[in-house]
């Protein structure tokens, strides 16, 4: 019997374990996707400007802000659900 | 033939091992007190790489905030031009150009003479991407060699190719004895939808 819980908690655990890969995985995809959309916006900014076309330049910039407030959030904020730790701190049961 | 190649081959890896291994008899001392562990450090773990692209990522917000803010300061600045003579204007042949600079040192300009003999100045920075442009006796106008955009040559219009405006103008006088002054610059400032 108790080998037996001790086995299922192993299998729970494994697929956690590929769980939380899998989050980390699409984080990291997420972020990629977001430098490189910045680095358009940042060429579409020196195009822009360049071009005297200065009611793109706010659009832009904000465009690019979001972004970054995008990145911030996944880097410090977003976990894997299934942390030892939840996102306020308190240690899970 | 290929026997001599594998040799070659062999005597080189050989070499870069014991090259290595050199290294690490020599710096073996100091193992204890800096523990190096050089293929563990060409490992980049995934924490560190999300941190790089976060870093990545706020480099290219203050870029784009960077520039957008510098050339909006720059659109609102309101310049006062002092007149500048263009030495060896006088003698420029019709169908040729000249390089100068206006209104600063940093700012390059070209001038050139039309077949009828009329003088046109503008700043040499294409529109598109800042390359210098240069005048094209042939065609007769301004090409940019970067991305093969063209001016017109009396107006400064764009004729093709990606620049967005025209060329920014430089307002000239001729004066008594057929001096060539440079007395103000102008960008074009066409707003075109993206």
């Amino acid at each position: 019997m108790q080998e037996e819980l001790i086995k299922r908690r192993g299998l729970a655990r494994g697929h956690a374990g590929k769980g939380r890969a899998a989050v980390a995985q699409a984080r990291l995809i997420l972020l990629i996707m977001i430098n490189l959309a910045q680095l358009w916006i940042l060429a579409a900014t020196v195009e822009a400007a360049l071009a005297h076309r200065f009611s793109a330049l706010l659009p832009l910039v904000i465009a690019s802000a979001i972004c970054f407030a995008v990145t911030l959030t996944l880097i410090f904020w977003w976990r894997p659900a299934s942390r030892h730790y939840t996102s306020s701190g308190y240690l899970k049961r | 033939m290929s026997s001599n190649l594998n040799k070659t081959i062999e005597k080189v890896l050989g070499d870069s091992r014991r090259d290595e291994r050199d290294v690490r008899e020599a710096t073996a001392p100091h193992q204890s007190d800096f523990p190096y562990d050089r293929d563990e450090e060409a490992q980049v773990t995934r924490r560190e790489f999300c941190n790089f692209l976060g870093l990545t990522s706020a480099a290219l917000f203050v870029g784009a905030t960077g520039f957008a803010g510098k050339a909006a300061l720059d659109a609102r600045r309101t310049e006062t031009f002092t007149s500048a003579r263009i030495e060896g204007a006088e003698v420029l042949a019709p169908g040729t150009s000249l390089n100068f600079r206006y209104p600063t040192a940093k700012d390059t300009a070209i001038l050139v003479r039309s077949l009828d003999g009329n003088y046109h100045a503008f700043g040499q920075k294409c529109t598109h991407l800042s390359c210098p442009v240069y005048f094209d006796q042939g065609n007769h106008r301004l090409e940019c060699p970067c991305h093969e955009g063209a001016f017109n040559a009396q107006t400064g219009d764009v004729l093709h190719g990606p620049p967005p405006r025209p060329l920014d103008t430089i307002q000239i006088e001729v004066r008594g004895d057929g001096e060539v002054w440079a007395i103000g610059r102008q960008a074009s400032n066409v707003e075109r939808l993206i």
